[in-house]
Order: C-alpha cells, then sequence, then structure tokens
C-alpha cells in the first residue's frame, strides 16, 4: 500500500469512526439501541468505501461481515456486545447467518452461472455460437451491427458482461481496421458492444450481478422464478436495444458499404463438448421449467456445478478462475442488507423519516434516479448492495406504494435502474473494455450513454405501470 | 502500485540513450533503467527485488566485455525469482551459436536486430508487459493503456 492510497483510507474512514464513537444518543433517533447505532457506522463505511474505493469492493464486501462478526454478532468482541442494559444494546446478530452469506443460495445461483460461462469458453461454445448466430446477419452493415449487438446481448444473460464484451470486440477487433479512416460508423460498433451486454445483464436473474442482490429481497409474497424475471425483462430489454440499434446508427452512421466478419473455428466434437452442450441447454430448460419439476433456480443451479465437476470440464486449474471477489462483493451486500433489517434498523429509519408525506411516485423517482446516477460513477453490484435493502424495508413499509406494486415493483425498478450506467469509461467494466481499444473518447460514449440512461429510464417505469395493470406483482 | 522496470543493458552509451528515448512513451507507467554492464544490471535487479518492486522486462545486448547477455539471462532464468521477467536480446553481433542457445536455454521472448524501428520495439513490450502482468497475476488496470488489447481481451474472456 503506497502513501496516497493510506491518505484515502485515513480519509474514507474519518466519518465512519466518529459516527462509531459519538455515543448513541447524540444521533437523536428515539429508541436506537447500540447495535442499530453500530450498524449505521458499518453502513456509511460501507457507502464511503465502496464509493471512494480505497481498497477495492470486495474488499469492503469482506470488512462489512469482517466488522458485523466482530461488533455486532452473538459470539463478537464480549466488550463490545455485552451489556448491563441489555434493551440498550439491542439483539446481537447471529453469527452463523452472517457467516452463511458466503453460501448464501444467490451465490449458489451464480457459482452454476460462472460453472456454465467456464465451460462454454473452455469448449469455444460462446465463439462457435456467435459464429453461426452471425451469419444470417449477412454483410450490410446496420443488420450486423444488429446481430453483433443480439448476440451480445443474449450471450451476455448468462456470461459475465466483462467476458461477453472481451469477446465480441475481439471477435470485432479484426474488422474495425477495414473502415474508412473518416468512418465514424466505427464507434457505433464498438459502443454497441457494452451497451448490449449492459443492457442483457438485465435479461436474467444471474445476467449481472444487481439482480442477484434483488433476489435476496425479493423473497416471500414477492418470490420471483427464474422465468418470470424473463418474462418481466425481455420485454424492456429488446425495447431498450432496439432503440440503442437506432440510436448509434443516426449518431455514428456507417459509410463502410460492406463488412464480413471472417469467423473461423468448427465446434468441438467429442464426449466432454456433448456433455457441456448439453448441460447447457439442460440447465436452461430447467430454470425456465421450474413449475413443472418444482426446483427452484438455486437449486438447479447446481446442475451444471455438479455434472462439469464429475466430468472433470471445470478441473481444479480452472476453479482459480472463478471471480471469487464477485461473489464476496455481493456476500458482502447480502450481510449489509441482513444486518439492517435483522438489528431492526431498517424498520426505525422507516418509522423516523416521514415517508407517507411524499408522493410515492416521487419516491420512487428519487430512488431510481439517485441509483442510476450511482451506477454510471461506480460499480453497479456496489450501487445495488447499498440502495436495495433500504428500498426493501421502504417497500414493505410504505402502504402508500401498494397500489403501484408495493416492494415487488420498487425492487424491481431500481435492480433496472443499476444497470443503467452506460455513460462514462468508469460506469462499468464493459464500458472500459471497449473504451481501452482507443476507437473512442469519452465524449462518444456519454452522448449516446446518457440517452440510452434516460430512454431506459423512461422505458422502466412505463415497464412497471404495465406490470402493475396486468397484476405481475400481486 | 508496486513499480514495474525494465531493465536495459548495453556496454554502449549511445544505444542505451537512443533504446530509453524510444521507451519515453512508456515512462509514465514504467521505470526505465540503465546499466552498461551485467554486473550494474545485477545491482539494479537485486535492488529492485528487495523493494517489492517487478523486473517486467530485460533488454539485453549480446556481446560485453565481462558477461554476455545470453549468459545474464541464464543466469536471470536459474535464479528463480524473475521467471515472469520476460526477455529481450538486442544485437547485431550475435553468432548463430549464441542465437540458438539464447533460444533454447534462457527461453528468450524477442529476438530485436539491431539497428531496431522503434514500433517493432514498441509492439514487443506492450505484447510482453501484457503477459508479465496475466502470467504474474498482477492488476493490469493502471496500465490498460500501454497494454497489448487483443491479448488483454483474449484474458478477459475466461472472466467469469
Amino acid at each position: 500500500m503506497n502513501r496516497s492510497q493510506s491518505v484515502k483510507v485515513i480519509i474514507a474512514s474519518i466519518v465512519p469512526i466518529i459516527l462509531l464513537i459519538l455515543p448513541t444518543t447524540t444521533l437523536g433517533i428515539e429508541g436506537l439501541t447500540i447495535i442499530e447505532h453500530r450498524v449505521i457506522a458499518i453502513f456509511f463505511f460501507a457507502a464511503i468505501f465502496w464509493i471512494l474505493e480505497p481498497i477495492p469492493i470486495y474488499a469492503t464486501s469482506l470488512l462489512i461481515i469482517f466488522f458485523e462478526l466482530i461488533m455486532v454478532s452473538n459470539q463478537g468482541l464480549k466488550m463490545l456486545i455485552s451489556s448491563p442494559d441489555p434493551t440498550s444494546l439491542g439483539t446481537p446478530l447471529n453469527y452463523k447467518d452472517i457467516l452463511f452469506t458466503f453460501a448464501s443460495p444467490i451465490i449458489i445461483l451464480f457459482l452454476g452461472g460462472f460453472f456454465l460461462a467456464m465451460a462454454a469458453t473452455k469448449y469455444r461454445l460462446d465463439q462457435n455460437l456467435a459464429r453461426v448466430l452471425l451469419k444470417p446477419f449477412g454483410q450490410q452493415p446496420k443488420w450486423v451491427l444488429l446481430g453483433i449487438m443480439i448476440i451480445t446481448a443474449v450471450f451476455s444473460m448468462f456470461m459475465s458482461n466483462t467476458a461477453t464484451t472481451a469477446m465480441m470486440l475481439s471477435i470485432l477487433a479484426p474488422v474495425l481496421s477495414l473502415f474508412l479512416p473518416e468512418d465514424r460508423g466505427r464507434m457505433a460498433f464498438v459502443l454497441a458492444i457494452p451497451f448490449a451486454a449492459n443492457i442483457g445483464g438485465i435479461g436474467t436473474p444471474i445476467g449481472t450481478p444487481p439482480n442477484a442482490v434483488a433476489l435476496k429481497y425479493l423473497t416471500g409474497e414477492s418470490a420471483i422464478s427464474f422465468g418470470e424475471w424473463m418474462l418481466m425483462a425481455l420485454p424492456f430489454v429488446l425495447v431498450l436495444m432496439a432503440f440503442c440499434w437506432i440510436l448509434l446508427l443516426t449518431i455514428y452512421p456507417i459509410k463502410t458499404p460492406q463488412i464480413s466478419l471472417d469467423m473461423k473455428g468448427t465446434w468441438i466434437r467429442n464426449p466432454k463438448a456433448y456433455v457441456v452442450y448439453g448441460t447447457f441447454a439442460l440447465t436452461i430448460l430447467l430454470w425456465l421449467t421450474d413449475f413443472v419439476h418444482g426446483m427452484n433456480a438455486y437449486v438447479v443451479a447446481m446442475f451444471p456445478v455438479a455434472i462439469f465437476s464429475a466430468f472433470n470440464i471445470i478441473n481444479k486449474n480452472d476453479l482459480k478462475n472463478i471471480s471469487w471477489d464477485v461473489l464476496w462483493l455481493v456476500s458482502g451486500g447480502i450481510a449489509l442488507g441482513l444486518a439492517l433489517e435483522s438489528s431492526g434498523l431498517a424498520q426505525r429509519m422507516v418509522d423516523v423519516i416521514p415517508f407517507e408525506a411524499l408522493h410515492p411516485l416521487i419516491i420512487i423517482m428519487v430512488i431510481t434516479v439517485v441509483a442510476m446516477l450511482m451506477a454510471n460513477f461506480m460499480s453497479n453490484t456496489a450501487t445495488a448492495n447499498l440502495i436495495l435493502p433500504l428500498v426493501a424495508a421502504l417497500g414493505v413499509a410504505l402502504s402508500s406504494l401498494d397500489t403501484f406494486g408495493g416492494s415487488k415493483m420498487i425492487i424491481l425498478a431500481v435492480t433496472i435502474s443499476c444497470s443503467m450506467g452506460m455513460a462514462l469509461p468508469i460506469s462499468t467494466p464493459p464500458n472500459a473494455l471497449a473504451f481501452a481499444t482507443g476507437s473512442i473518447e469519452t465524449k462518444h460514449m456519454a452522448k449516446p450513454g446518457v440517452m440510452i440512461a434516460l430512454v431506459g429510464m423512461l422505458l422502466n417505469y412505463t415497464l412497471m405501470y404495465l406490470l402493475n395493470l396486468v397484476g405481475f406483482f400481486e | 502500485m508496486d513499480n514495474l522496470y525494465i531493465v536495459c543493458v548495453d556496454d554502449q552509451r549511445d544505444v542505451l540513450s537512443s533504446l530509453s528515448g524510444d521507451l519515453s512513451p512508456f515512462e509514465d507507467l514504467l521505470m526505465i533503467e540503465e546499466c552498461e554492464s551485467a554486473r550494474e544490471a545485477w545491482d539494479v535487479i537485486e535492488s529492485i527485488d528487495q523493494s517489492g518492486d517487478h523486473l517486467a522486462i530485460i533488454i539485453t545486448d549480446q556481446v560485453m566485455p565481462e558477461q554476455s547477455g545470453v549468459e545474464l539471462l541464464k543466469q536471470l532464468i536459474e535464479d528463480g525469482r524473475f521467471l515472469f521477467t520476460k526477455k529481450i536480446l538486442l544485437t547485431g553481433l550475435a553468432t548463430h551459436q549464441d542465437t540458438i542457445e539464447a533460444i533454447n536455454k534462457t527461453s528468450l521472448d524477442r529476438y530485436i536486430e539491431k539497428p531496431w524501428s522503434s514500433e517493432e520495439l514498441h509492439t514487443a513490450i506492450k505484447s510482453l508487459l501484457t503477459g508479465y502482468l496475466l502470467d504474474k497475476g498482477l492488476d493490469y488496470e493502471p496500465y490498460t493503456k500501454i497494454l497489448d488489447q487483443q491479448l488483454l481481451l483474449n484474458y478477459l474472456r475466461k472472466t467469469t
């Protein structure tokens, strides 16, 4: 750790530490317990560290879990969690619940997605599918662009947005040099990939980590199945993609008359590869047909994990390539939500702050716009980690929201907003990759990015309105 | 972030300065050291290692008094601490035998002939640096600007 980094850590720590050492009564919240007080400090720590990123975002997640274990769990430091007056202390959290966040069903769902993606890449299923699927789009640039966008979006529903973008950009790279030098159409192609990956991620529960975080709060009556999620999200993805395609063609018209993506490769034909193809299809089928077989998405996620391990398709070495940082980032978010909920703090905040006085539509607007803005400047997952637990508590407590779809609606609306980070190279890893090709400058990305995010937000509200009409939230 | 070093070794002062001139586009992000002999190079390498920094690339001439370039590289891979370090032999005078030995015994990464073109050198540095960062598992993000994009994309395809 060098000096400037240490300075950042110290600066970022000031507010949470002050919050922590202030006497509980000075916070001015009636009935606030010491445990709740500490959770507030942990929440501010998380918010500040995720926004300023003095340490990697997954490290912040791990620290959340660590601090919760030490300061607010029933196995924490004795002098911190024992008090002569148990009512002022509040109820400590069960340490097992905190540790279970590492293996929460949501984490397993993502692990299943990771196994699918790893096997697909290893057996070149992704590349071969892309090759076959791109063929029908011919050589006319605007259709090739559409083809690339559709394939990127579909892949990013099941693979990470980053891996999808990397694959599609490397397919595109040899073509970029064929563009006429003054043709701005090159930018349409380079931007289409990250935008389509960002939008496509909304399509399934495993498409992008914010969706996973949302699943944590969509329980009980508001639970949502894999198929229901896709039913809800796909129309949104389709319309926004169409808009994105037309927008890019308008802003960066393609002058090059013909584009041929010359992709070589053949399907791998050996028993292991067939197992991969079969398992891929089976898993998706099972995810979509839970109403037939009764296994929920989390259980189905174990199919690829079990099958690929058993056939040694994913071996010991491949396991090292799992993005534990992504999983732990989500775990930390779940742990933060758990602490807010179990300590009773979430409920208390909703009680103390007079949300009822505000019109529910204003609340929805403000929260979704804040989420969208945050997602443009920081990690989408960290945004979801911070906002969704508050939104979930609000959704349950605020009866005025019920006519608009209640907590399920607002959670989904916020989750979609978390994927509207499109405008800047720092907004998402796919954006950063496209930017790194050197074909575009920030302003070239910002102009269409902002427009897509704004139209996406309008579309988001429309979707929620329509879903409420058809009774999706009931 | 820990510093990454490129160490250049050549007994001719003017070659060294033209080499480091050609490497100047990388100076913002990498540390570039000039050494006039293999012995001096070892001093520099030891101090890089001791301060916890990384020897990413070594560029060496073949024909030098005392220790030759190939001998220096051989010693480097035998050391064990620098397994990931990328090795470039930059020479106009290597014999056929030297070249064979360099390829077989030092797992040489690039053989560049003098006089070199700066474009060739830049391409080599970018791709070797990318390889070094990814092989060693270092954080590549700060260096994205000077990396080989295609190599990086291929690597990131495996991201889960």
